[in-house]
């Protein structure tokens, strides 16, 4: 009796599952009219990420482009270990099943690629073999032996991510700073063309500031004292890497536009500018980035999604999504990963602070898929 | 005849000693009535002396009430007709209160144990209010610098006596940019605001009034200011449209700023240099995927502030 009862709650529960659920995977909102749907797979060092793009047909010039749907699958590919390989493995064909099956996106409109985390890290362990054992079972999976599958270099990710992310309009004026987890990665068009590209790079990011922080700390594990050995790793920081490699970019002079990617720069455009919810590119000053890092510190609580959404003057704005985005930035940073970042970008942001001249500074959200979009578009059909 | 005479002056006697007796008597009971009328007198004395006073407080207190709410009813006008950053500021002092005696009443109840997320809400919110309270504070001390800078600009001619010609402080005034929580004053006069649709023709620019044929809204507008010279001025333009959204060109170019009203989102920022007395003529063009019909308002807004608004009908 309970064994048929079971059989019968199990069936309800899938086609209830696939009443509701399934057509709701396979469904998105175009926003622009006249526009093409990409795929864009890409096997990072957290896990492999899909991302459904709706490009503009002059997506070039103004640098729009849509993201319908983004998905990402936490395998941990870079402790290569059997266990990870496979989940990646599964990871990776799951998710091209996904946009082939059920969003119908031609394969030819799929691009797969590694990211330059990934290669950096398997060329340090000696591991390259492994990524080329992953691109081998995809293709043999799939049945598709020429399957372009990139390994991106650090370089031409950065070089990407410029171009999906900035719109041509401003090009060659804007130096774009992606604050990652573990490093710092960026550059620019110093040459009015887009093969040109000066690279940039730092090895502090957001956890790795916070992680060097927690180990200075000793015993005593008060705010105030993170506030302290922060303060101090970002000064050694600051005084040992930043100000040498932004000199040695010679940005100052080329630049007018500095602009931040990464996780830290979405959260601080989300917690800063909740009103700009439909902004994936917020501007910012060095003067609004100080007051949030003082806010921080010492009124955090006002940082929530309960007191930001009472705050917010103007009820005519989507206070669901900002409920949720606010939800989603305290999910991800809690207040000292949040310090650590704030930190990092208040000492890059410096950099570019002048009596004489002041950069604009922006804040960009979607950075996470601009590189991936570059190379969607890039490689797509023109 | 001497019986009859005595008779009647016995009678005479017995009659003015009844009458005095009687009038004793009357004086007597008058006496004595008059003792207990003024015992009845006094209770009705002490009795009204008590509604009396009553009276005369109540009156007191309605006098005292008429005179606070007269009181409170010029304070608020005056309040109301007084700078509105300190009308904010009372309105924000009250919440500040009032959150503060919720909190007081929650940490103080014994059965609230359940609820001090509530407190711990309410705790950040109060954190919050008193920060808002700082910035208000901060926002009122610029306005007095900014306008003590004003007049010192102003009385420096005089003091000059006859050095007008000479440009006032060229140096000395440099409008930092904008702060997004310091709205201090609107130096700036804009005039002549036009908002206009243009449709691209063959390369050439051509006026419409058309929704459909509209490929760009361009906004012009002139800006005049005979108080100071100002470096990197920033004005935010928002253009709203028939639905009321503001018309964005980019996320680039879009952000959002300050207003005594609160946060509004700017459609375009302008940025450019002042040389006092200039006529700064300023031009922005916004560009969207499709126009719609109907009304088109342009606001142009300085330090939080706005100074100019025009609009434009799309058919």
């Amino acid at each position: 009796m309970n064994t048929t009862f079971r059989c019968i709650s199990l069936t309800a529960s899938l086609i209830l599952f696939n009443l509701l659920i399934a057509p709701a995977q396979n469904t998105y909102v175009a926003k622009y009219e006249s526009s093409s749907v990409f795929a864009g797979i890409e096997v990072g060092s957290k896990g492999v990420k899909m991302s459904l793009l709706e490009m503009e047909k002059n997506a070039r010039q103004t640098g729009a482009f849509h993201i319908l749907r983004d998905t990402t699958i936490n395998t941990d590919f870079i402790s290569f270990t059997q266990s990870t390989y496979q989940a990646t493995v599964g990871a990776l064909n799951s998710l091209y099943d996904v946009a082939v099956k059920d969003y119908h996106i031609p394969t030819a409109n799929v691009f797969t690629a590694i990211s330059s985390g990934v290669h950096i890290q398997a060329e340090k362990e000696n591991k390259l073999n492994w990524v080329d054992q992953l691109i081998n079972a995809f293709r043999f999976n799939f049945n598709e032996p020429e399957r372009k599958v990139t390994v991106v270099d650090v370089k031409e990710e950065a070089r990407l991510s410029h171009l999906g992310i900035v719109p041509d309009s401003r090009r060659y004026n804007t130096f774009l700073i992606d604050i990652g987890s573990g490093n710092t990665k960026g550059g620019y068009f110093p040459s009015g063309n887009t093969s040109d590209f000066k690279l940039f790079q730092l090895t502090w990011g957001t956890k790795s500031v916070a992680n060097s922080t927690e180990k200075t700390m000793g015993s005593d594990n008060s705010l105030e004292n993170y506030n302290k050995q922060l303060a101090r790793v970002l000064s050694n920081a600051e005084n040992a890497e930043i100000i040498y490699a932004i000199n040695e970019s010679g940005s100052f002079p080329m630049s007018d536009n500095v602009a931040f990617s990464g996780g830290i720069a979405w959260s601080l455009a989300t917690l800063i500018y909740p009103e700009l919810i439909e902004n994936s590119v917020v501007p910012v000053t060095y003067e609004d980035v100080l007051g949030f890092s003082e806010k921080l510190l010492k009124n955090y609580n006002t940082l929530s999604d309960y007191y930001l959404i009472k705050a917010m003057g103007d009820k005519s704005l989507d206070m669901n999504a900002i409920n949720r985005e606010v939800k989603r930035v305290n999910q991800v940073f809690d207040q000292r990963s949040l310090m650590a970042g704030t930190g990092l970008l208040l000492k890059i942001m410096r950099q570019f602070q002048s009596v004489n001249e002041r950069k604009n500074f922006y804040l960009v959200k979607n950075g996470s898929v601009g590189w991936i979009s570059a190379f969607v578009n890039q490689n797509s059909p023109k | 005849m001497k019986d009859a005479k005595s008779l009647l002056l016995l009678l005479v006697s017995l009659l003015l000693v009844l009458v005095s007796f009687v009038l004793i008597w009357t004086w007597g009971y008058r006496y004595y009535t008059s003792k207990d009328e003024y015992k009845v007198n006094a209770k009705i004395v002490l009795t009204d002396s008590s509604r009396v006073v009553n009276h005369i407080r109540d009156s007191l207190q309605k006098v005292y009430e008429e005179t606070i709410s007269k009181l409170d009813a010029r304070l608020d006008s005056s309040l109301v007709n007084s700078d509105s950053l300190k009308t904010q500021l009372e309105v924000k002092l009250a919440e500040f209160f009032r959150l503060s005696n919720e909190i007081k009443a929650l940490l103080s109840s014994r059965n609230a144990g359940k609820d001090f997320t509530v407190a711990r809400q309410k705790l950040g919110e109060l954190q919050n209010r008193a920060e808002d309270l700082r910035d208000k504070n901060k926002l009122v001390e610029n306005e007095n610098n900014s306008l003590g800078t004003i007049i010192e600009q102003l009385n420096k001619p005089e003091k000059n006596g006859g050095n007008n010609q000479k440009p006032l402080n060229p140096d000395g005034i440099t409008n930092a940019p904008n702060d997004k929580g310091n709205p201090v004053f609107a130096v700036f006069n804009a005039s002549d605001l036009r908002l206009s649709a243009v449709a691209l023709n063959n390369e050439n620019e051509v006026e419409t009034a058309w929704a459909e044929q509209a490929d760009k809204l361009v906004g012009t507008f002139t800006v005049t200011n005979n108080i100071s010279q100002l470096s990197n001025v920033e004005m935010m333009v928002v253009v709203l449209q028939p639905d009321g959204r503001v018309l964005k060109n980019s996320e680039w170019d879009s952000g959002s700023f300050n207003t005594p009203d609160g946060t509004k989102i700017y459609s375009y920022k302008v940025n450019f240099n002042y040389t006092k007395g200039e006529q700064k003529r300023l031009l922005f063009s916004l560009k969207t995927d499709k126009y719609q019909k109907g009304n088109y308002t342009m606001q142009v807004y300085y330090n939080g502030i706005m100074i100019g608004k025009a609009s434009k009908v799309l058919s």
